[in-house]
C-alpha cells in the first residue's frame, strides 16, 4: 500500500510537486501519467527515498519513509528511470550486492538470481561486468535487482526504456504477476497504451499537481470525452489546465 | 565561409562563460587567490635562486641556464603526459563525441578541434605556473620587452609541440591497441612516469649537495648534463630561444623559435592528414564492448568476500563491491604505482640522511627529524587521501541512486567508507613512520609519541575526507578521481594541513620541554604537566572533532540533495 499525503517538493526556483495526495491499495497497478516536467520522476523519487520531500508525508504499507527509512525501503523494489549501475562488476555480483543490502537469505539470493537473470535473458552474460551491455539489458537486470528481495511495492520510472518488444511482453506480464499476488505497483510512463493496458488506476500530474484520477473510464467522465483512448483523454485534460 | 572546427568548438567556449551563482564566483575566487599564493611563491623561490646564482663567480651563469634548461625538460615532459591523458579523453573517450561523430563534419574538423581543446586543457596549468620561472628570470638579468614577447611566443610553440607529439602517439595507439583497452595506455604510461621519477630523483642525489667533499662530482655533473643538451630537441630549441633572448641575442633566438614554430606547423600537418586516415577507425574500436586487461574472476559467491566476514553484510557488500570496483579499473593502477614509488623516495631520503656529520648534536637532530616526520607522514598521508578517499563518495556516480534507495542509512553507507579507507591508510601511515623512525634510530619516546600521533590523526583525516567528499559531491563527472582538485578537494587539503600544522604546534611545546628536562636530568613542573596535559587534550579533542563533525556535514548534505 502506497499512501501520499500533501506531499510536495520545491526546489527553489521550481515547484515540481504541489500539495499531493492519493492512495494506491495493495495489489493495485497505479500509472502515473504526465508531460515531460510535470513532476512524475520528482515524485517517484521522493517514494523511492532518494530525495527528501519539502513537506507531505509518504507511507509505505503504513511506515513512514521519513521516519523510518530503512524500513520503508525494505519494502521496496525501487527501477529509476536510467539504468545506471556499478559498471565494473558483473550482472551476478551486482545482484549479490544488492541482496546483501536487503539482507536477502543467502539461499534464496542464488536461487533467485540465477531464476531472474534467466527469465531476463541475461544469464549468458552473468558474468561479464556491466560495463559490457547494451542499455536494455541494464534495464533488465536493474528490473531484476529490484524484485530480488520480494518487495512489497514496486515503485517504478519507465519500465518499458529500452527494452526489446519480447522483454516489454514479459515486464508487463511480471507486474501483472505481482498485483495478483497483492504486491502495490505504481508506474510512471509516458508510453499511455501501456499504461491503458496495464494499471487498474491512472493519475494524470501536471505542472505538480494531480488534476485528475480514476480508471479509464473514469478519466474519460472528467474529461468529457466520451470512450475515447486514454491519448485522447490526456490530451484533453492537460489543455484544459 | 564558416569555418567549421570554430563551430565545434562553440560549446566548449559558451560553457566556459562565467556562472552568475554567487556559490560560483565565490569559488571561482577562491580558486584564483589559492593560485596566487602559489605563483607569488614560485616567484619569490626562483627570484631568490637566480639572484644568489649571479652572486656565485663563474659559475652562476651555468647554474642560471641549466636550471632554465632543467625547467624547460621538466615543464615539456608534464606537458607531454598531460597531452597524452587529455588526447586519450578528448578525443576517444567523451561522452559528447559520438553526438560530435553523427554530425556532417569532416574528421580532419573534429580532430582539430578537439585538439585544440585538448592542447588548451593540457597546458594552460603548467603555462600559467611557468610564468613565475620566466619572470624572474627577465628580472634577474633585466631583459627587455623583447625578452617577454619572444619567450611567451617560445610557451606556445612548447606546448603546441607537447600536445601535437602527444596526439599523434594517441592517434598511432588507439589504430594499433584493440578497442577497450585503450586505458591500458594508462597503465603503462603511470608506470613509466613511476620509475622515470624513482630513476631521476635518485640519479640527482640531492643530498650530495650538502657535502663539500661532491662539490667536484656537482661540477663533473654539470658538464656531463651540457653534453645531454641535443640540437635535435624541441626543448633545446625553446631553451636556446629564451637563453639567446635573455642576453638580448635576436638572431640566434629568433632562429631557435622559428625552429619551433615550424615544428608546430609540420606537427599538425602530420596529426591532421594522420587523423584523416585513421582516427575515426581507432574511434569506432573504441567504441565496442569494453574489455578488461586480464581475464574475469568468475563469480564462485566466496572470493572477496571471505576477506570480511567479521563484517556485517551491507557493510561487506560495499566493502566487496569497492574493491572489485576499484582493481579492475585499470586507470587507478599507476595511482598506486606512484604512490609506492613516492614511498620508496621517502624511505630511502630518511636513510641517507648525513646526521653523523651535523654539527648539531645527532640525539637532538635525530628527535627533531623524527618530530618533522610526524607531519611530513600525515601530509603524505593527506595527500593520498586527497586522491583516493576524498572521491570516494563521488566514484558512486551517477548509481548513488542504489544506495540512496537501499535500506541503509546514509550514515551506515558513509562510516562504512571511512573504515574502508581507515584501516588500509592507518596500516600505511603507521609502517611509515616506524620504518623511518627506525632508520632515524629515534628515542623509544619519540617512536611511541610519532605512533600515537599518526594514530589520532589517521581517523581524523580519512573522516575529513570522506566527510568533505560527501559535503562536495561530483557524481556527474566523468573521472571522478579528478573531484581531488576541485574546491572541495582543495578545502580538504587547506583544512587538512591546518589540522596537522594544529596538533603539532600544540605537541612541539611540551615535547621539547620533556626533551630538555630529561637532557638535564630534571623533572617537569607542576606547570608544564598541566600545560602538557591541556596541549594534548586539545590535540585529541581537534582529532575526535574532525573525525565526527565533518562525516555529520557530509551525511546531512547527501540526505538533503
Amino acid at each position: 500500500m502506497i499512501e501520499l499525503k500533501q506531499l510536495t517538493k520545491d526546489y527553489g526556483t521550481t515547484l515540481a510537486v504541489d500539495n499531493l495526495s492519493l492512495h494506491v491499495a495493495a495489489g493495485e497497478i497505479y500509472g502515473f501519467i504526465g508531460p515531460n516536467g510535470a513532476g512524475k520522476t520528482t515524485t517517484i523519487r521522493m517514494m523511492g527515498g532518494i530525495i527528501e520531500p519539502t513537506a507531505g508525508r509518504i507511507m509505505i504499507s503504513g511506515i513512514d519513509i521519513h521516519k523510518e527509512p530503512v524500513a520503508a525501503k525494505k519494502m521496496i523494489g525501487f527501477v529509476p528511470d536510467r539504468p545506471f549501475l556499478y559498471e565494473k562488476l558483473t550482472g551476478m555480483e551486482f545482484l549479490k550486492f544488492v541482496g546483501d543490502l536487503y539482507n536477502v537469505d543467502l539461499q534464496h539470493l542464488y536461487r533467485k538470481s540465477e531464476e531472474l537473470l534467466k527469465q531476463f535473458s541475461l544469464w549468458d552474460w552473468a558474468n561479464e561486468i556491466i560495463e559490457a551491455y547494451s542499455h536494455g539489458m541494464k534495464q533488465r537486470l536493474i528490473i531484476a535487482a529490484a524484485l530480488l528481495h520480494d518487495p512489497k511495492v514496486m515503485v517504478i520510472d519507465e519500465p518499458m526504456v529500452g527494452l526489446d518488444p519480447e522483454a516489454v511482453r514479459m515486464v508487463r506480464d511480471i507486474l501483472k504477476g505481482l498485483a495478483a499476488q497483492n504486491v502495490t505497483v505504481f508506474v510512471s510512463t509516458h508510453t499511455l497504451s501501456l499504461a491503458e493496458d496495464l494499471c487498474d488506476r491512472i493519475g494524470v500530474i501536471h505542472k505538480g499537481n494531480l488534476i485528475a484520477e480514476g480508471t479509464v473510464a473514469e478519466l474519460n467522465l472528467a474529461a468529457k470525452t466520451g470512450e475515447a483512448r486514454l491519448e485522447e483523454v490526456f490530451l484533453t485534460l492537460v489543455r484544459e489546465v | 565561409m564558416k569555418n567549421t572546427a570554430w563551430t565545434l568548438l562553440t560549446p566548449r567556449l559558451l560553457s566556459a562563460r562565467p556562472g552568475v551563482q554567487n556559490s560560483r564566483r565565490s569559488r571561482f575566487f577562491f580558486f584564483l587567490f589559492i593560485g596566487l599564493i602559489f605563483w607569488t611563491g614560485a616567484f619569490l623561490i626562483f627570484y631568490r635562486v637566480l639572484t644568489y646564482f649571479q652572486s656565485v663567480q663563474d659559475f652562476g651563469d651555468i647554474l642560471a641556464i641549466k636550471l632554465l634548461s632543467m625547467m624547460i625538460v621538466t615543464f615539456f615532459t608534464l606537458l607531454l603526459f598531460s597531452s597524452i591523458i587529455n588526447s586519450l579523453s578528448h578525443l576517444y573517450l567523451s561522452r559528447d563525441l559520438s553526438l560530435l561523430h553523427s554530425l556532417p563534419v569532416s574528421m580532419v574538423d573534429i580532430f582539430r578541434s578537439r585538439w585544440l581543446i585538448s592542447a588548451f586543457d593540457s597546458s594552460w596549468m603548467v603555462v600559467a605556473f611557468s610564468f613565475p620561472v620566466f619572470l624572474s628570470y627577465g628580472l634577474v638579468y633585466h631583459a627587455g620587452i623583447f625578452y617577454y614577447l619572444i619567450t611567451l611566443a617560445a610557451i606556445v610553440c612548447m606546448c603546441l609541440i607537447a600536445s601535437g607529439l602527444s596526439s599523434m602517439v594517441v592517434l598511432l595507439g588507439a589504430a594499433i591497441l584493440p578497442a577497450g583497452k585503450i586505458r591500458t595506455l594508462f597503465v603503462i604510461l603511470g608506470v613509466m612516469l613511476a620509475v622515470l621519477l624513482v630513476v631521476v630523483l635518485r640519479m640527482i642525489q640531492p643530498e650530495q649537495l650538502v657535502n663539500p667533499d661532491s662539490f667536484a662530482s656537482v661540477v663533473l655533473y654539470l658538464n656531463s648534463m651540457q653534453a645531454l643538451s641535443l640540437p635535435y630537441l624541441p626543448t633545446t630549441w625553446i631553451t636556446d630561444t629564451v637563453r639567446f633572448a635573455l642576453k638580448s641575442e635576436w638572431s640566434g633566438s629568433v632562429l631557435n623559435l622559428s625552429l619551433s614554430a615550424s615544428c608546430v606547423l609540420f606537427l599538425l600537418f602530420i596529426n591532421e592528414t594522420t587523423a584523416g586516415a585513421i582516427y575515426f577507425r581507432g574511434f569506432s574500436r573504441a567504441q565496442t564492448t569494453a574489455k578488461r586487461l586480464f581475464k574475469p574472476v568468475t563469480f564462485s559467491g566466496h572470493s572477496w568476500e571471505g576477506l570480511f566476514n567479521f563484517l556485517s553484510r551491507p557493510a561487506r557488500a560495499f566493502a566487496v563491491k569497492e574493491l572489485r570496483s576499484f582493481f579492475r579499473d585499470s586507470t587507478q593502477w599507476p595511482q598506486l604505482f606512484l604512490i609506492c614509488a613516492l614511498i620508496v623516495i621517502y624511505l630511502y631520503n630518511f636513510s641517507v640522511l648525513p646526521l653523523d656529520r651535523s654539527p648539531i648534536k645527532t640525539v637532538y637532530l635525530q628527535n627533531v627529524f623524527s618530530f618533522l616526520n610526524v607531519g611530513l607522514s600525515a601530509f603524505v598521508l593527506s595527500a593520498i587521501a586527497a586522491r583516493f578517499v576524498f572521491p570516494a563518495v563521488s566514484m558512486e556516480g551517477e548509481a548513488f541512486w542504489i544506495i540512496q534507495s537501499a535500506p541503509v542509512s546514509m550514515k551506515t553507507f558513509l562510516w562504512i567508507k571511512f573504515f574502508l579507507y581507515y584501516l588500509p591508510l592507518l596500516f600505511l601511515t603507521e609502517t611509515l613512520i616506524i620504518a623511518s623512525n627506525i632508520l632515524l634510530k629515534v628515542t623509544p619516546f619519540m617512536m611511541f609519541l610519532s605512533v600515537l600521533t599518526i594514530f589520532c590523526l589517521v581517523p581524523a583525516i580519512v573522516a575529513l575526507a570522506v566527510g568533505l567528499g560527501a559535503r562536495y559531491p561530483d557524481f556527474k563527472s566523468e573521472n571522478p578521481a579528478m573531484s581531488a582538485t576541485s574546491f572541495g578537494g582543495l578545502l580538504f587539503m587547506l583544512l587538512s594541513f591546518g589540522l596537522i600544522a594544529f596538533v603539532i604546534i600544540l605537541e612541539a611545546g611540551p615535547v621539547y620541554r620533556i626533551f630538555m628536562a630529561k637532557l638535564h636530568g630534571q623533572a617537569l613542573s607542576l606547570t608544564q604537566i598541566i600545560r602538557l596535559v591541556l596541549s594534548f587534550s586539545f590535540a585529541l579533542f581537534l582529532c575526535i572533532f574532525a573525525v565526527f563533525y565533518p562525516m555529520k556535514l557530509g551525511e546531512k548534505h547527501l540526505l538533503k540533495r
